[in-house]
């Protein structure tokens, strides 16, 4: 008994010391793998993603990077320029993609280029409806409760796992809005899997700031949305990738 | 009725007085844990019961006081969760107060066990489900052909004693489920102790009420520990294959088959074809299949240095694919087995191949060649009844040694024979179609062949991101042995005497070679910054071979000829060092570097097999080269790339050998040992754009070469008998500059596409023509124009239009300029017009013409094909075709060609019109619609 009340104590001591400082840069690792990314796509039949999945092998996964920037009042999301150790020093363009959050303010404003072009989407923020799973997992070294997510726009099963232990909204590529940090996504069934690696506690100073000049097409949530849903409706009927151009 | 009335009455009277509950409500209470600490700063959500939706969340302060105020009342699930603690939950009903008070909401913590061990040593998810805590078998390392007893022994909170008794916590496990129902009676152990720990994926522990219990329906309190062995899904695990059998007229048949089986970590494969339709292999689907995980491998190339590609992906499938260059009549017959193996650490292939092609070809060439003053004809017959058979092995091992070295050892082996018979009737005429002189060449050849291709990569990476190391080494022989007869009788029309009229000669060539390489090279990166790298690399190999080749006079008792007769023995060598800065940031890549190398050219030449040395060269060429390549990855899919590079490449080996090959009287070749390597500048560049939103996309492409130094074909011709002799010599000035676009984008999105593919090409060959420079400039001009036209998913048209012009022109006379041109059209439909039932049929028209004067051509080949299939059986799985192919009758295949100082026209004999019934049965059925889009 003495010992469980030390080590509780000890939990929420160390519990408290992150309180104090729910401000910091998250790293995160995206790994895509494509024989599940298609798992989901109509175009190609059972037995050619099958059959896919029979010559990838183990080989048919990437790597990208991404930086979350937050603190209690906002959150920023960011592609990395960090390289894969497969790439031998050869570096890809990353497209633009900057995610906004203003919990204070009850705002977002995303920059995303897609389809040819950027788009900058502004409104006001709207809480994904969130399911709470009873199943626990340290991600990063924080243990983290799981959470569920439907993406009816693009037609994908989001799981996310929030640490218990850092009381702030943010999270990884759009979603948001748990009681805890997200630290992992995990969507369609391991298609693509962000992961956090490295949690830096630290005070922000310029980071959480948006880029002066922002070119691009403005649109709100619903146009956004809208652009999204013709894009893929088309790629069904052209019987192609339904993702090429846009983020899956 | 009455009474009844006023029952139902009161009722309704209670139910709208419970209705009364506030519409809005405050939930407050406190946390505590067993030891009645106040948990401050736990995570409290509220969730509704039916999905456990989020409805609303807040934190426990410091004294563990939560509150949600004003919040609608409902029935909710209240959900408090923390660091080291079960998840809790507890069902609210809608309060009838304003102010829900829960008082002390009581959490547990998680056994000090199960966090340490389970959660953050294997870092396997923790599922509770009431009082069931359920745990990720798989994350617990167990060895290969352990029971569930060796696993359940690793797990935490669980003790396994000598006897296989089990305890959960502390306390004895009387039951053991698998999937939920009981194995092999109520013992414990009998799954334990009988199932493999492989096949468990998840172990689940919870507690059973007590067998009195579940008997008098009271709960006594008395709880059992209980535990679920979840089994693995064996989701990878399968077989598939296919197999087709056709017949048709003319004795035309088919046959072809494969099966495929595979599970997590092996693939096993087997192939078979048999047929005389022209098809010497299997395509690269089937090709695909067979190979499996080995079809495609990264990394493979061991040549390191400038643009060595080995970032590419790489594959071989020349032998067992098809590779029918549309001439003559083949009969084809192949089998093989495909093994792989494939964990996340291994990769281990191998595979045998026998394939086999019986050659019959006829086919008729006319041929002008251009002098300095004149020009003559050639027009030859030919015969051929060739056979090719092949035994390949190959094994490649590929293992992931740590997270820092990497191994790749591939091994080739091939064994093979051919028999070749060669009957041509040749006629040299002048211009003005006179014969100057005939001949009549029986040759035959009978070869065995042996190669052995092997080749070792090791990769390394250092503790430092970025720096990376690689070498390889590979070793390769090549043997080849074999006899060849040269049966020629020439008559020269001119000539003097009877004897020089008619000649007929008998040689018997023998003949042996031998081929060793060896090469290596190695690579070293340094990252220098966040945006530089250095690159240094080394590469060297070292040619051998030795040619023994004894030419009898088969009309003198085989006496050797000793003018034909060649011992020789050449190895080139190669060595180079390399270095390049590249800078590497934000999609641009731009490398710029130079290498300085050596190729030593060394040839002995013998009187005889293990003779003394007749003569000797040796020679060497350093070369110093600079390269640059730049890669821009733009806004808006806008790819841009441009190089720049001094090529410098041996000549081939078998220009610099001696060896006089007299196989035609009439075109008689030699080697040059004196060759110096080939130089020339090369420029690159290529854009690509594609625009997601509109489906455009467009790629353009240029280059321009220089030769400083070029091997061509000098020739001697011999104005009289129209002999020639040509022999490779070095010479500068040659160029070629191509510029190709490919465009496409829709009209109708999804409905209509078109794409425009325009292409130039423009070189300049210059040659000497009895010692006399011809510069040969040849122009291809090509424009393809397609269309694609799916008006529903039943229909599919397709159009495609080609111009092609090639003008040639020659320095040594202005009239004797060429224009050849080469227009097609092709147009297909595919159409599911019934259920499961599929018409495709094309039309394609091809017109020749050669404008010239006294070289005129002019052939039309039209064909078309047309199928009707049907799909029949559950899942498709039977498919029925039956398909004309060149309903007209008119396949030939024709080849207009023009090199340094001649024009050709080439017509060879091939399977036409002929009928076809195939019946196909794929064991995981056939696609029942038409695909918009082949391939991937």
């Amino acid at each position: 008994m003495k010992n469980t009340i030390i080590l509780i104590s000890f939990l929420f001591s160390s519990f408290m010391s992150f309180a104090q400082q729910n401000e910091g840069i998250v790293y995160y690792t995206r790994t895509s793998r494509w024989t599940k990314m298609i798992e989901t796509v109509d175009y190609m039949s059972k037995q050619e993603r099958e059959k896919m999945a029979y010559m990838f092998g183990n080989k048919d996964d990437w790597k990208s990077y991404n930086i979350l920037y937050f603190n209690e009042k906002e959150a920023k999301y960011v592609n990395s320029e960090q390289k894969s150790e497969e790439s031998e020093g050869y570096s890809d363009r990353k497209s633009e993609y900057i995610i906004k959050r203003n919990f204070e303010k009850n705002s977002t404003t995303d920059i995303i280029e897609m389809l040819g072009r950027v788009y900058i989407v502004e409104d006001s923020l709207i809480t994904p409806n969130w399911k709470i799973l009873n199943d626990i997992k340290d991600v990063a070294g924080h243990i983290c409760m799981k959470a569920m997510v439907e993406d009816t726009l693009k037609k994908q099963k989001i799981v996310a796992w929030f640490a218990q232990d850092i009381p702030v909204n943010a999270g990884p590529e759009r979603l948001y809005g748990l009681p805890g940090l997200i630290l992992e996504l995990d969507i369609n069934n391991g298609a693509v899997i962000i992961e956090a690696t490295k949690i830096e506690n630290k005070k922000l100073v310029q980071e959480l700031e948006l880029p002066k000049k922002m070119k691009g097409k403005k649109v709100n949530e619903a146009g956004y949305q809208d652009i999204i849903r013709k894009h893929m409706a088309d790629m069904k009927k052209a019987e192609e990738y339904p993702f090429w151009g846009i983020r899956y | 009725m009455r009474k009844l009335s006023i029952v139902l009455f009161f009722m309704f009277i209670c139910v709208t007085a419970f209705a009364q509950n506030p519409a809005r409500v405050t939930i407050k209470g406190i946390i505590k844990d067993t030891s009645s600490n106040v948990m401050g700063g736990a995570t409290v959500m509220l969730l509704t019961p039916k999905d456990s939706a989020l409805v609303n969340f807040s934190r426990a302060s410091d004294k563990g006081v939560f509150e949600f105020k004003n919040v609608k009342n409902s029935n909710y699930i209240l959900k408090v969760s923390y660091v080291g603690y079960l998840p809790y939950q507890q069902v609210l009903s809608p309060s009838p107060t304003e102010v829900a008070d829960l008082g002390n909401v009581g959490i547990k913590p998680i056994s000090k066990e199960l966090l340490e061990v389970v959660v953050k040593t294997a870092r396997a998810p923790l599922t509770i489900k009431g009082d069931t805590i359920e745990y990720d078998a798989r994350s617990f390392k167990v060895p290969q052909g352990s029971s569930v007893e060796d696993l359940l022994r690793r797990l935490p909170g669980m003790e396994v004693d000598a006897q296989g008794n089990i305890k959960a916590q502390g306390k004895d496990v009387k039951k053991v489920l698998v999937d939920g129902k009981t194995f092999f009676g109520d013992d414990p152990k009998a799954a334990t102790k009988n199932l493999g720990a492989e096949t468990i994926s998840k172990v689940q522990v919870f507690n059973d009420k007590s067998e009195q219990a579940k008997l008098t329906g009271v709960d006594d309190g008395k709880k059992e520990k209980a535990i679920n062995l979840e089994l693995k899904e064996e989701y990878k695990k399968g077989a598939f294959g296919k197999i087709t059998g056709a017949v048709g007229t003319d004795s035309r048949m088919a046959a072809r088959g494969n099966y495929n089986r595979f599970n997590k970590t092996s693939q096993f494969s087997i192939l078979g074809y048999g047929n005389n339709i022209n098809e010497t292999g299997v395509n690269w689907s089937d090709y695909g299949e067979f190979k499996g995980n080995n079809a495609f491998n990264q990394n493979d190339n061991g040549d390191f240095g400038f643009s060595s590609g080995n970032r590419w992906w790489s594959s071989n499938g020349d032998d067992i694919t098809n590779n029918f260059d549309g001439r003559g009549f083949t009969n084809n017959g192949g089998a093989g087995v495909n093994y792989n193996f494939d964990n996340k650490k291994t990769k281990f292939n191998s595979s045998y191949f026998y394939n086999q092609t019986r050659l019959f070809l006829d086919q008729y060439q006319n041929q002008k060649t251009f002098l300095e003053k004149s020009a003559f004809l050639t027009t030859d017959t030919s015969s051929q009844n060739n056979f090719r058979g092949n035994h390949s092995i190959g094994t490649r091992f590929e293992r992931m040694i740590d997270s820092s070295n990497t191994l790749i050892v591939k091994l080739n082996m091939r064994a093979g024979n051919r028999d070749d018979s060669n009957t041509m009737f040749q006629r040299n005429l002048t211009e003005e179609g006179a014969l100057r002189n005939s001949s009549k060449i029986i040759n035959n050849g009978d070869f065995t062949n042996f190669s052995l291709n092997t080749n070792a990569i090791f990769r390394h990476k250092f503790k430092k991101k970025g720096r990376n190391f690689a070498l390889s080494l590979g070793y390769n022989i090549t043997n080849s042995d074999g006899n060849e007869n040269l049966n020629p009788t020439t008559r020269i029309i001119d000539a003097k005497t009877f004897e020089e009229q008619v000649r007929t000669s008998r040689q018997i060539n023998d003949n042996e070679n031998r081929q060793n390489l060896l090469k290596g090279s190695a690579l070293f990166l340094e990252p220098l910054s966040k945006k530089f790298y250095w690159e240094t690399f080394f590469n060297f190999s070292t040619d051998n071979r030795k040619v023994n080749r004894d030419a009898l006079n088969g009309l003198a008792e085989n006496k050797r000829i000793d003018s034909l007769s060649t011992y020789f023995e050449n190895t080139v060598t190669y060595n180079r060092v390399g270095t390049s800065l590249r800078y590497s940031f934000s999609g641009i890549n731009i490398s710029l570097g130079g290498a300085a190398l050596r190729y030593g050219l060394e040839g002995q030449q013998f009187t005889g097999k293990n003779g003394r040395t007749l003569s000797n060269v040796s020679k060497g060429y350093p070369e110093f080269i600079p390269y640059f390549d730049a890669n821009f990855e733009l806004k808006n899919n806008l790819y841009l790339n441009f190089s720049y590079s001094l090529e410098v490449t041996a000549p081939q080996i078998t220009d610099l050998q001696p060896v006089i090959n007299n196989n035609n009287p009439f075109f008689i070749s030699t080697g040059n040992p004196d060759l110096s390597p080939e130089k020339s500048h090369g420029i690159n560049f290529s854009m690509y754009k594609f625009d997601p939103s509109t489906f455009l996309n467009i790629n353009l492409w240029g280059g321009y070469n220089y030769y400083l130094s070029q091997v061509v074909y000098n020739q001697i011709v011999n104005t009289e008998t129209l002999k020639v002799n040509t022999r490779p010599e070095n010479l500068s000035g040659g160029t070629s500059f191509s510029l190709g676009s490919y465009c496409g984008f829709p009209i109708v999105k999804t409905k209509l596409t078109v794409n425009m593919n325009p292409y130039i090409r423009i070189a300049n060959n210059p040659t000497f023509i009895n010692g006399v420079l011809n510069e040969s400039n040849n122009q291809n001009y090509n424009l393809n124009f397609g269309l694609s036209f799916t008006p529903s998913d039943k229909l599919i048209v397709g159009m495609n239009t080609r111009f092609g012009i090639n003008n040639i022109k020659y320095s040594l006379g202005a009239a004797q300029n060429q224009n050849i041109r080469n227009n097609s059209f092709d147009a297909s439909i595919k159409w599911n017009f019934m259920k499961k039932t599929f018409l495709e049929t094309n039309l394609d028209y091809t017109s020749f013409r050669n404008k010239s004067e006294r070289f005129a051509f002019e052939q039309d080949i039209p064909i078309f094909n047309c199928s009707v299939r049907r799909l029949f059986m559950k899942e498709n799985k039977v498919e029925v075709r039956l398909a004309a192919f060149d309903i007209f009758n008119k396949r030939q295949n024709i080849i207009q060609q023009a090199f340094q100082n001649t024009v050709t026209n080439q017509t060879a004999l091939t399977l036409a019109r002929y009928f076809m019934l195939s019946v196909t049965y794929n064991m995981k059925g056939h696609e029942s619609k038409l695909k918009k889009n082949e391939g991937w």
